[in-house]
């Protein structure tokens, strides 16, 4: 994905990008990156987990708006023990 | 038979975590030089914000991303914005998607994003919504790399978008 990330960032959009692979973004160097220590499958979190996602979407915005050159933003939500509002 | 022991794959990583970063270790990876960089040209509240995804989500009534091929499959699917997720569907053997068969929004924040765009976090919304399947790798990463990566770029641009977010599978 974060190949995909990178084509799109060269055209002149703005890009972030959830990962949940720490050691490949690394590597990748894709431009903005949120990283959450969550299974395959579950980029935004659990199914109907409404606050959970909405708080995921909500720190990728934030990542656009503040981030610098590769960054990697680190909100630390443990998986499904972290309660969301 | 390739189709059977991509499953049984999946379900070990979904149980034993680590295994992946086993995996990406031993794994060599088209590694970035420099990293590109557009920064957000006016507040969000004004943009038009696009999603990007590699979970494999197409319209179901589409042609399915290839399943059968062990490298995988480099193309997309477009999907219109405002596609409902009911019609919404997976095709990705590569990953544990019964969550987000229930909820696209595991792996597509498709009604967040309307959300944060009702209440006026964003300005708009892309037209479309670009979708790969995550799973790409021998030759295909050259045609990743050099058509269909640059071709959604391009179409981006041409949907008047300032910024993307991207989710994976």
């Amino acid at each position: 994905m974060g190949l995909v990330q990178r084509a799109v960032e060269s055209a002149g959009i703005s890009t972030v990008g959830i990962t949940l692979q720490k050691t490949v973004t690394e590597r990748v160097r894709p431009p903005r990156a949120v990283f959450l220590r969550y299974p395959f499958g579950h980029p935004m979190g659990e199914a109907f987990a409404r606050a959970q996602q909405a708080a995921i979407l909500e720190d990728l915005l934030r990542t656009l708006e503040t981030a610098g050159p590769g960054a990697i933003v680190e909100p630390g939500y443990a998986w499904k023990r972290h309660r969301f509002a | 038979m390739a189709r059977l022991s991509n499953r049984v794959a999946v379900q070990l990583f979904r149980r034993l975590p680590w295994l992946a970063e086993l995996w990406a270790a031993r794994r060599s990876f088209v590694e970035g030089r420099g990293i590109p960089w557009a920064p957000l040209r006016r507040p969000l509240a004004q943009s038009r914000v696009a999603l990007v995804t590699t979970a494999g989500v197409h319209v179901a009534a589409d042609t399915p991303f290839d399943m059968r091929d062990r490298d995988g499959d480099p193309s997309f699917r477009v999907i219109p914005s405002e596609t409902p997720a009911q019609a919404l569907t997976i095709t990705h053997d590569y990953y544990d998607h019964s969550a987000a068969d229930r909820d696209i929004n595991v792996v597509l924040p498709i009604d967040r994003l309307r959300e944060a765009h009702a209440a006026g976090r964003v300005g708009g919304l892309g037209p479309r919504i670009y979708s790969f399947m995550g799973h790409v790798d021998g030759p295909h990463i050259r045609t990743l790399l050099d058509v269909t990566a640059p071709q959604v770029a391009r179409r981006l641009v041409e949907d008047g978008v300032d910024a993307a977010v991207m989710t994976p599978a």
